[in-house]
C-alpha cells in the first residue's frame, strides 16, 4: 500500500511557512546569523539558525498561551500549516500526531532551574511541567484537535525521520488513516552548551561537505508532512502525486556520539530505503544529505553515499540555510525535498569551496531549475548511531 | 464519521520469550516472584539495583548514570534469557528521559554561567542513550527506536514491535526505563501530586493521604513470533485511547476492544489496574473495571513500583510472571475471584492516557 503526502508545513530560520521557506531557498538566502531571541552569552560567538520571532509573537501566530514552551509554539505553527494544506477534516478519519523532539520543554526548565539552584523548593517550579518530550506533542495535539493517537520519537538527529516512518507504518497496517508526522526542536542554552562542549560547533557560518568544514551551526524549527492512506488520498480528490516510497532505520552500533569511519549505519539506512522503494540507486535524482558540517558526519556520510551510488546523483545539504535543527531536521528537510520536487528545482550547498579529499563527488553549488525530480533520498543520522533514510517519489494516484 | 471499531488496537499472537525487570522491588532474580515485598517509607521509591559487574565493565559502571545502568542491564538480561544474541529490532521508551544526567549538565551550565563544561553528562542526557548503548554492546545494526509519550511511551514500542513482526522481524527487544530526578520530584511535590511523608507504598490506596508515590524502574522483553521452551505467555492484543474526562471512563472503549479480540469479559481471569493513589483517578478506573469485569480477580501494581510514565512495563513483567508461574500473588489483589491466571488484562492509566494489554497463557 502506498502512503501519500497530503500536506506539509515548516518553520525555521528561513521562514515561518512553506512559501517563505521556498522563497529563501531558491534565492539562496541563509537564515543563520547572530542569536537575538534566546538570551545566551554565545549570542555573538556562535551563529545559529534562529526562528526570528519572540515567544509572544509565535504564540499569537499559533493561537496559544505565550508562556508555553517555545518548542510547542514552533511545532504548532508548522503542524497547523501542514494540516490546513492537506484540507483534511480530521473528524472524518482516524488521525494520529506522531512528532519528534530532543529538547522537550528544556527552554522553560533551564529558566526555572536557575531559580531552583538558589531558592530550592521555594522556587516556583510549575515551568518544568512540560519538560518531557511527550508534553510538547500533547500540547500541539490539543491545538490540532487530534485525539486518536499521539506519540513522540526521540532518537537524536534522526528523530523526525523515524516519526514519519512510524506514521507510514501505522497507516500501512490500517491502524490509522491520517498521520501528521515530523518533528520540532527549539534552541536552548542547554543544547548550545552541550554541542559547544563536544567542540563540534563552527564559530563562523558552517561549510558542510567542504574539505575545510569546521563544525555545525545549530538551528531551530519544525517540519511536518500529512501522511495519508491511498483510500484517503483518493477521497481528497486532489490528484496527490507524492508518496513516501521507502524508508529504513538502522543503527551504526559504533559509538554514542561518533559515526563509524565507514558509515555502516548510514549505508544500511540508504540501502534499506532503496530496497523498500524497489528502486535502483541510479534512479535517485537528488540526495538531501544529512550534511551537518562536522568532520566526522560529512566524511562517514560521504563514504557511505559513494558505496551506495556508483555514480553519486545531485546532492546537497540545506543545513547551510537553517542550521542543524536536530530532532526537527528530517521533518524540515522532508518538506524542502517535497518543495524541490514540486518546483523541479535543486537547492545548492551554500559557501562550498573545496571538495573533500576522501570523496569523489562534490555537492551541487548552484541552483538547478527545470529538472525532473522523481525520486529524492533524504538522510538523517544522529547520536547513538541512529541512522534513517527516507525516499520521496512522484507517482500517479490512479 | 469514525466509529469505535476503528480505533487503535492490535490483535495477534506474540510470544514473550525473555524478560527482565529492575524495580523498587527485588524483581531482578527471575527465579523468584515477589517472594519478598519491599516496603519503602518515602513518597519516592528507588530501584533495588543489582550487582552490575556481571553485565557491564568497570569503566562503564563508573561513568554511566543509574538509568543507563539499570536500563542497559535489563535489556541485556532479557535478551540473554531468550537466547537471542541480536534482535531484529530494538524499541524502547522513556517518559522523562535521562533526568539525572540532564540535571547534572544543566547544573554545570547554570553554575558556570554557560562556561566551559564537560560533555560527558550531555552525551548521556539524550533519550536514545540506553537503546543505542544496547545496540553498541551487542553490535546490533537493526531498527532502533526510542519513544517518549507519557502514558503511551511503552505502548508505542508495542505498536512498533507488532509492526516490525508483521513486516518480517522474528524477534524484537522492547523495554522501558524511567528514573526519579531530584528536580522533577521537587516540582511534583510542589504541585501536590505526591503523598505526604511518612507514607508506605503498600498503603498507596489509603486516600486519607491522597497522592502518588513516585517510582522508577526498567523492564525489558523479548517478543518473538514462535513459542519456545522458556515462553512466558502470549501478548494477544492491546489498545490505547485518550480520555480527557477524569470522572467517567467510556466503557465502550474496553467493550469494543474485547469484541474485536473475540474474548468475553467473563473470560478474563485477572485485571491489573493502574490505580495510583489519587482518588479522583482511581475511583473512575475501578468503577469501570468493576462494572465490566464482575467475575475477575481485580488487582493493582503501582503500590509496588510507584507511579511513573512507563509503569505499564512493570505490569507487563507481572503479567508474564503470573502466566509462567500460574499464580497471582496476594500482594497484587484488591478483590479476589480465585481464578487461575490464564487470561490477564493490564489496564493502565496515566492521566489522560489509557492502555489495555491482553495476555494469554501457552
Amino acid at each position: 500500500m502506498r502512503v501519500f503526502i497530503a500536506g506539509k508545513g515548516t518553520v525555521s530560520a528561513i521562514g515561518s511557512n512553506c512559501i517563505e521557506s521556498w522563497d529563501a531557498l531558491r534565492n539562496l538566502r541563509s537564515g543563520i546569523g547572530r542569536i537575538s531571541v534566546l538570551p545566551t552569552i554565545y549570542a555573538d560567538a556562535l551563529p545559529a539558525g534562529e526562528v526570528k520571532f519572540s515567544n509572544k509573537e509565535l504564540a499569537d501566530i499559533a493561537g496559544m498561551d505565550a508562556r508555553t514552551s517555545r518548542t510547542a509554539l514552533i511545532s504548532a505553527i508548522a503542524a497547523k500549516e501542514a494540516l490546513l494544506d492537506s484540507g483534511i477534516d480530521i473528524k472524518k478519519y482516524r488521525t494520529g500526531f506522531i512528532s519528534a523532539n530532543t529538547v522537550g520543554g528544556m527552554d522553560k526548565t533551564e529558566i526555572v532551574y536557575s531559580e531552583y539552584l538558589t531558592k530550592k523548593s521555594d522556587a516556583q517550579l510549575t515551568g518544568v511541567m512540560h519538560h518531557d518530550s511527550g508534553s510538547i506533542t500533547e500540547l500541539v495535539a490539543d491545538v490540532l484537535g487530534i485525539k486518536d493517537f499521539i506519540s513522540t520519537i526521540s532518537t537524536a538527529c534522526s528523530s523526525s525521520a523515524n516519526s514519519m516512518m512510524y506514521g507510514a507504518r501505522l497507516i500501512k497496517s490500517n491502524l490509522l488513516d491520517v498521520v501528521i508526522a515530523g518533528g520540532v526542536d527549539s534552541l536552548s542554552r542547554f543544547t548550545i552548551s552541550g554541542f559547544n562542549a563536544l567542540m563540534i560547533l563552527d564559530n563562523k557560518l558552517c561549510v558542510p561537505c567542504d574539505e575545510n568544514r569546521n563544525g555545525l551551526n545549530l538551528g531551530e524549527g519544525a517540519g511536518y508532512v500529512v501522511l495519508v492512506s491511498e483510500r484517503v488520498a483518493k477521497e481528497l480528490g486532489k490528484n496527490l502525486d507524492l508518496i513516501l516510497s521507502g524508508y529504513a532505520n538502522a543503527n551504526d552500533a559504533y559509538h554514542q556520539t561518533a559515526s563509524s569511519p565507514e558509515g555502516t549505519g548510514n549505508f544500511l539506512a540508504m540501502t534499506g530505503a532503496l530496497k523498500m522503494s524497489a528502486l535502483q540507486a541510479s534512479q535517485i535524482d537528488y540526495i538531501n544529505l544529512h550534511g551537518t558540517g562536522t568532520k566526522n558526519n560529512d566524511l562517514s556520510e560521504g563514504l557511505a553515499v559513494q558505496k551506495v551510488f556508483e555514480k553519486v546523483p545531485f546532492a546537497s545539504t540545506t543545513k547551510c540555510f537553517t542550521g542543524h535543527t536536530l530532532g526537527a531536521s528530517a521533518g524540515v528537510e522532508a518538506v524542502y525535498s517535497l518543495l524541490s520536487m514540486e518546483h523541479s528545482t535543486i537547492i545548492p550547498n551554500l559557501r562550498f569551496e573545496t571538495q573533500m579529499k576522501e570523496l569523489n563527488f562534490s555537492p551541487v553549488t548552484t541552483l538547478i531549475e527545470n529538472i525532473e525530480l522523481n525520486h529524492i533520498l533524504s538522510n538523517s543520522f544522529g547520536f547513538g548511531g541512529n541512522c534513517s533514510s527516507l525516499i520521496f517519489s512522484k507517482t500517479t494516484l490512479n | 464519521m469514525k466509529n469505535l471499531n476503528e480505533t487503535m488496537s492490535v490483535h495477534g499472537d506474540v510470544f514473550i520469550n525473555g524478560i527482565s525487570c529492575i524495580s523498587p522491588q527485588p524483581t531482578f532474580d527471575n527465579a523468584l516472584f515477589l517472594a519478598e515485598v519491599k516496603v519503602h517509607s518515602k513518597n519516592k521509591i528507588y530501584t533495588v539495583e543489582p550487582d552490575y559487574s556481571k553485565f557491564l565493565d568497570a569503566i562503564a559502571i563508573r561513568r554511566m548514570s543509574r538509568i543507563v545502568k539499570f536500563g542497559t542491564t535489563a535489556g541485556l538480561t532479557a535478551l540473554k534469557e531468550s537466547g537471542a544474541e541480536k534482535p531484529d529490532a530494538i524499541s524502547t521508551a522513556t517518559g522523562y528521559g535521562l533526568l539525572e544526567m540532564s540535571q547534572r549538565f544543566l547544573q554545570d551550565c547554570v553554575a558556570s554561567g554557560e562556561g566551559i563544561v564537560s560533555p560527558t553528562t550531555f552525551i548521556q542526557s539524550t533519550h536514545n542513550t540506553v537503546s543505542s548503548n544496547i545496540a553498541i554492546i551487542i553490535g546490533c545494526n537493526a531498527h532502533n527506536n526510542t519513544f517518549s509519550q507519557k502514558g503511551f511511551s511503552f505502548e508505542s514500542t508495542l505498536y512498533d514491535a507488532f509492526l516490525m513482526m508483521k513486516e518480517g522481524a522474528q524477534k524484537v527487544l522492547i523495554g522501558a526505563y524511567e528514573e526519579i530526578g531530584e528536580f522533577n520530584y521537587a516540582s511534583m511535590l510542589q504541585a501536590n501530586e505526591l503523598k505526604h511523608e511518612p507514607c508506605n507504598n503498600l498503603e498507596t490506596f489509603n486516600y486519607q493521604n491522597d497522592g502518588n508515590i513516585l517510582g522508577e524502574g526498567a523492564a525489558f522483553f523479548v517478543l518473538e513470533n514462535e513459542k519456545r521452551e522458556n515462553t512466558y505467555g502470549k501478548l494477544i492484543g492491546f489498545h490505547t485511547f485518550l480520555s480527557t474526562d477524569d470522572s467517567t471512563i467510556p466503557s465502550m472503549e474496553i467493550e469494543t476492544f474485547f469484541q474485536k479480540q473475540g474474548i468475553a469479559l467473563t473470560d478474563v481471569d485477572v485485571v491489573l489496574t493502574g490505580v495510583n493513589g489519587k482518588e479522583v483517578f482511581d475511583k473512575a478506573l475501578l468503577a469501570v473495571t468493576e462494572k465490566l469485569f464482575t467475575t475477575s480477580t481485580i488487582g493493582a501494581f503501582k503500590h509496588l513500583c510507584g507511579e511513573y510514565m512507563t509503569a505499564s512495563a512493570f505490569a507487563f513483567w507481572l503479567a508474564a510472571k503470573m502466566l509462567k508461574t500460574n499464580t497471582v500473588p496476594d500482594v497484587l489483589v484488591l478483590k479476589h475471584a480465585n481464578r487461575k491466571p490464564n487470561i490477564i488484562l493490564i489496564y493502565n492509566q496515566y492521566l489522560h492516557y489509557h492502555s489495555l494489554m491482553l495476555f494469554k497463557n501457552v
